[in-house]
């Protein structure tokens, strides 16, 4: 912020010489201060997480105790100990399962829906438009303990259906939003031509139109996958089976049930972090692309 | 969210005269909207509508029998020490999430525009921490904290700043701040990431004008940034207050709302209030309360933020 007030130009162009050196100058100071900045902000976001990986390679002495803050050897083993003590096989395998299942009902209900939206004449279109925003503005807090309830009477606690369920249905509405602006900003041309040579509405949107729309699913599928992976309300409420617990959840079970020696704990946490990490710098231009689109178109 | 309904009904027009519909166009459309219909109804809208039913009832969490309590609830709740004090807290972390993580967001967002090399770098060191959950960073920032052996202690002593060593999380003037802080840390990436998209879409021929101009950067920021960037920060603003008003894992994980009820948040209180005490009726009456109060914030937001766009 103090940066981008200080003037670039100190006073309107007077004479012509001197000014393009002055400016010069000033402008590399600018950019020095700049850098700084930026840098100061990488280390905060940074070294929280570098402290959990240098911690989770010592041992509980040496983390109590030293002022370095670097493993003197690193202690592979914590995460041995981790994995197993903290079943985190289980755990992972669980979230995988259910974060795939939940991106991929996701693409599928979104991007029918968002056509429909984008291209589709039908009456009701502006009704379910608003539903759509009406839900988006309902928060969790003000449902989760009755979709528990609901849950526990269609027999689905403790169920990874039901889970899968509520994960689908809450990533619903901003997906669609985002396939709708995605499949606005298309050409028609394709879906006229493939009309033309006798293709019904379902098969053109199958074979011609999510063929097109890989972009915008990448999209949807980065955003609410990280959101899926990470989801922990529901969890912490559905699950009690340790068996059926997926990572976020399975955390905790193992902070409150086991006790486990803090050096462990981060080393579970960083084993936790590890996949969504790889994920997000692998899938990041998506995420920007996504975020954006979701939000602002 | 206000920007697509405009744009859906700025686009209406474009089409031809609305011609009469065939039963078969409006039976496709409608096929196309079955599945997120009916997953939407189910598990959004009956919820919702049992959770103001559930709210006049009372319910232990196992017996089918839920009796008729009337307002009883929203009796107890109106004098519910706890409950209050959550409000009261939330409204806290809705104010620095606002100001402060906002204000980051965007002072880094126009730092990041504004270089030429490590762009990337920068973009995605600064969201990292967005892409981690609630569990981790909770359980991190608990250790980072802890009194005595905590990291952030030990750094202060090291630099010779040994006096402004705290009980971070259990001292309970300085517990709030500190959750707060860590919700800063945790969040302020989101917003970074919209402001920067926003920035990119400014025309450049704006700036150069106003260079010409002789206009200073803060009167360009002024005239030309802001003002552009108005769409962005109204949604920002309202997704990031959203964020730091349904506040729950971070806190729960963290301090769990203590020390006492100095660091407790609504949607933990109506978590303990069902599934600790088992009394989810109140639990109930307290949703309805707060999530209504939510819900009436985003409205008034986007009706502020709709008539100021088409004004």
């Amino acid at each position: 912020m103090t940066l981008i007030t200080q003037p670039l130009v100190d006073e309107a162009p007077v004479a012509t010489e001197p000014l393009r050196p002055r400016t010069r100058r000033r402008f590399r100071a600018d950019k020095v201060g700049l850098y700084g900045l930026l840098v100061i902000a990488a280390l905060t976001a940074l070294l929280p997480l570098l402290w959990m990986l240098s911690g989770s390679l010592q041992s509980l002495t040496e983390l109590l105790s030293n002022d370095t803050f670097l493993p003197s050897e690193p202690q592979w083993q914590n995460y041995v100990t981790a994995w197993v003590q903290g079943d985190l096989g289980t755990y992972l395998r669980n979230s995988v399962v259910y974060t795939g299942c939940a991106v991929a009902g996701i693409l599928i209900v979104s991007s029918l829906a968002g056509y429909a939206l984008a291209r589709l004449d039908f009456a009701g279109k502006g009704v379910f438009t608003f539903i759509i925003l009406a839900v988006m503005i309902i928060p969790a807090p003000a449902m989760f303990l009755a979709q528990y309830k609901l849950l526990i009477s269609l027999g689905l606690t403790n169920n990874p259906v039901g889970y899968i369920l509520i994960l689908i249905t809450s990533g619903i509405p901003m997906s669609t939003l985002i396939m709708r602006s995605f499949f606005v900003s298309q050409p028609r041309d394709l879906e006229e031509a493939a009309a033309l040579d006798g293709a019904g509405p379902l098969r053109i949107f199958w074979s011609v139109i999510l063929p097109l729309a890989r972009p915008g699913l990448a999209a949807v599928a980065v955003i609410q996958g990280l959101g899926a992976w990470n989801e922990y309300l529901m969890a912490l409420v559905l699950f009690d089976d340790n068996a059926l617990m997926p990572i976020q959840r399975g955390l905790t079970a193992f902070t409150s049930a086991e006790t486990p020696q803090q050096q462990i704990l981060l080393a579970a946490t960083t084993i936790s972090i590890v996949p969504v990490v790889i994920f997000y710098l692998m899938a990041q231009r998506h995420i920007v692309k996504g975020i954006g689109a979701g939000a602002i178109k | 969210m206000t920007t697509s309904s405009l744009e859906l009904s700025a686009r209406r027009p474009v089409r031809a005269p609305r011609r009469k519909r065939s039963l078969r166009a409006n039976l496709l459309g409608w096929l196309f909207l079955v599945p997120a219909i009916a997953l939407i109804g189910i598990f959004t809208i009956v919820p919702f509508g049992q959770a103001i039913l559930l709210s006049f009832q009372s319910w232990d969490g196992v017996s089918p029998d839920t009796p008729w309590v009337g307002l009883a609830n929203y009796e107890f709740i109106a004098s519910d020490p706890i409950f209050w004090a959550s409000m009261r807290n939330v409204l806290f972390f809705g104010v620095v999430g606002f100001f402060v993580g906002n204000g980051v967001a965007l002072g880094m967002a126009l730092a990041v525009n504004r270089v030429t090399r490590g762009k990337t770098f920068f973009r995605t060191v600064f969201y990292l921490p967005g892409v981690l959950s609630v569990v981790v960073v909770g359980l991190l920032f608990s250790f980072i904290l802890a009194p005595g052996s905590g990291v952030l202690n030990r750094v202060l002593e090291l630099v010779g700043l040994g006096a402004l060593q705290q009980n971070w999380l259990g001292d309970p003037s300085v517990a709030l701040p500190a959750v707060a802080a860590v919700f800063v840390w945790f969040h302020w990436g989101f917003g970074f990431l919209l402001f920067l998209a926003g920035l990119q879409d400014v025309p450049k021929e704006l700036y150069e004008a106003a260079e010409l101009d002789g206009a200073r950067p803060w009167t360009q920021f002024r005239y030309i940034t802001w003002p552009h960037l108005a769409p962005v920060t109204s949604i920002v603003s309202l997704l990031t207050l959203l964020a730091a008003l349904q506040i729950f894992g971070t806190v729960q994980v963290l301090t769990n709302g203590g020390p006492g009820y100095h660091t407790m948040v609504p949607t933990l209180a109506i978590f303990n209030e069902a599934f600790v005490n088992w009394r989810y009726g109140t639990a109930a009456a307290m949703s309805v309360v707060f999530g209504g109060a939510l819900v009436l914030l985003s409205v008034l937001q986007l009706a502020i933020t709709g008539r100021r766009s088409r004004a």
